[in-house]
């Protein structure tokens, strides 16, 4: 395969990914910021909304105040940002079409449907129903090309670089996600139990729809470091770090038994599955939280470096 | 190096035990030169089996099986990608403190034939790395390798009077001698892909791991007189050959136990690095 070809079909999956990650966190934020004042106190969840983003500096660049309105506009239809759900969508779109003859018949048809979509859309829709309609939207738009990719596409590296690009970028979000609330993450914070606590971490865990899971795998009460020990190392929560670098790991693995070659990419993806594998969260806490994931973030972004060296530059 | 495993451990038995317990340490964990990419454990016969981590931990399988049984294969088959870290063992599972490993056990107890060979052996060096070093050049000269004379309960001191021994008692020997210059040292279980192209295995490998400072452990292979590099498929790690053994077991009646050990170690498709 050209590796134009592979870094097409990388980029379409990491942009699709995106835009549902970006829905999340919306959304999340649209249900954090209903709740009475005096329930959430002072915190600006659409200024943390910007952070978890990761696209401060540029929403800066253009407004002055985080607030509903501009964080909305900003992160779903803007096209200043590169990475708003709009955007993201549109580069996908045209990664898609560089590579259509790499595409399933399914997975265009799901992606050029929700570019033609998009457009109805607009500058934005007038009122809150229909941006959470919207938004929801946008994560069944991903869902619809995550699935048909999952059914129709052969199994080749076509297949697994389009599993690479989603995985990396699903494991930068999550970590992003625990980046901005690992202060809400801390064991033996004072007002630890309080109602803030409880919808912040509520919040989360739903931002990667794993609240339900949660209560099957602990059968607690929400408790932080539960938490935490979810979205880091469990492999069988999804959208957890460990379960991304299973995945990625494995088809890594894929790629170079396929290609009868390996090099730093594979062997960068195993040795940090192999840190999330053999860590236990009292150790990670104990060596700090937000270091842990911070390293985390540089190391997967190291990776998707190696991985555009070694296959799609 | 891509290392393929096939390993039976064949139990058959004249007169039928009631039943049948065992631990497996069998399942290999990664680090930072070793990935298990598949590993498959089955036993034949119809029984629970548990996984846990032992104190040190090691991956470990529990099984009840209830007879009469005549015949029980404890089979397992994997596959492992291994990178030569010249001996160096990274971001393993560590549960213990290094110091712990200068404890003495019943088969590594240094008396004062192994204590002497190992001040001899390490006269002139001044730190831990090349001890370590001159012990495992000296050791491998010192003892052949000989399935002959000894078996799985021969001590360290035994085997150094008779000089011969396989890859369990030249590590019991290292280890004791490492401990008595005060290095930490423990017994390592696992695979070795034999460099001679032999695939059929009569058993499978052992060796020692002493701590050093700076670098962390590190593996010396007596038995080859080398430091373990990616042909070594490391498994599970102990004191000594009991808290290591691939498998530990007992049976409730029965009689004349046969037990028969196949082991395969191959390497899958040959494949460029880079």
């Amino acid at each position: 395969m050209l590796s134009r070809t592979a870094d097409n079909l990388y980029w379409l999956a990491r942009y699709v990914e995106r835009a549902e990650y970006l829905a999340r966190i919306l959304e999340a934020t649209q249900r954090l910021t209903a709740l009475p004042l005096d329930t959430v106190g002072e915190s600006n969840e659409w200024e943390s909304a910007v952070a978890t983003a990761g696209c401060a500096n540029s929403f800066y660049a253009i407004y002055d105040e985080a607030n509903e309105e501009n964080v909305t506009d900003f992160l779903a239809f803007s096209i200043d940002n590169p990475s708003s759900i709009r955007s993201c969508f549109e580069v996908a779109r045209t990664n898609a079409r560089a590579v259509r003859t790499a595409l399933t018949m399914e997975m265009w048809d799901a992606i050029n449907g929700t570019w033609l979509e998009l457009k109805r859309y607009g500058n934005g829709p007038t009122s809150r129903e229909e941006f959470s309609r919207y938004l929801r939207w946008v994560q069944e738009s991903s869902l619809r090309f995550d699935g048909s990719a999952y059914r129709t596409m052969l199994r080749n590296d076509a297949y697994w670089f389009t599993r690479l690009g989603i995985y990396l970028e699903r494991a930068d979000n999550t970590a992003r996600i625990l980046d901005v609330k690992y202060h809400m993450l801390l064991p033996a914070q004072e007002h630890v139990g309080g109602p803030l606590d409880y919808f912040q971490w509520a919040a989360i865990l739903r931002s990667v729809s794993a609240l339900t899971s949660y209560h099957w795998v602990y059968r607690e009460s929400l408790k932080p470091w539960l938490v935490a020990d979810l979205l880091i190392l469990k492999e069988e929560m999804p959208r957890s770090l460990a379960s991304c670098y299973e995945n990625i790991v494995r088809y890594l693995d894929d790629i170079g038994s396929a290609y009868g070659r390996q090099g730093p990419s594979q062997r960068l993806a195993r040795g940090i599955r192999t840190r999330l594998q053999n860590s236990r969260m009292d150790g990670i806490f104990q060596n700090g939280l937000h270091e842990f994931i911070q390293e985390f973030i540089a190391d997967n972004n190291r990776i998707s470096q190696t991985v555009t060296q070694q296959y799609l530059a | 190096m891509r290392i393929v495993i096939s390993h039976d451990t064949i139990y058959r038995y004249e007169r039928p035990p009631s039943s049948v317990i065992q631990t497996l340490r069998l399942t290999p964990r990664n680090h930072d030169g070793q990935y298990v990419v598949s590993w498959r454990l089955h036993i034949s016969v119809d029984c629970p089996l548990i996984a846990q981590e032992d104190a040190f931990g090691n991956l470990t399988h529990t099984f009840s099986a209830d007879g009469p049984i005549d015949e029980l294969v404890v089979h397992v088959e994997g596959e492992v990608e291994t990178e030569d870290t010249h001996g160096v063992i990274r971001n393993a599972v560590e549960r213990f403190p290094p110091s712990l490993f200068l404890r003495e056990t019943p088969l590594t107890q240094a008396d004062d034939a192994i204590m002497d060979f190992a001040r001899q052996a390490t006269r002139g060096t001044d730190t831990a790395l090349p001890r370590m070093h001159a012990l495992l050049g000296a050791l491998n000269t010192e003892i052949v390798f000989d399935t002959d004379p000894t078996h799985t309960a021969t001590t360290a001191s035994e085997a150094f009077v008779l000089k011969r021994g396989v890859c369990q008692d030249l590590t019991h020997v290292f280890i004791a001698a490492a401990r008595s210059l005060g290095i930490p040292a423990r017994y390592v279980s696992g695979y070795f892909h034999r460099i001679d192209g032999v695939v059929e295995q009569e058993a499978g490998h052992a060796w020692a791991e002493a701590y050093i400072p700076d670098l962390g452990w590190v593996g010396f292979d007596p038995t080859n007189g080398i430091s373990a590099t990616d042909a070594h498929l490391r498994v599970a790690v102990g004191l000594d050959y009991l808290s290591a053994a691939p498998v530990r077991g007992t049976r409730m009646g029965g009689a004349g136990e046969e037990m028969s050990i196949r082991v395969r170690v191959d390497q899958a498709m040959r494949q460029m690095q880079n």
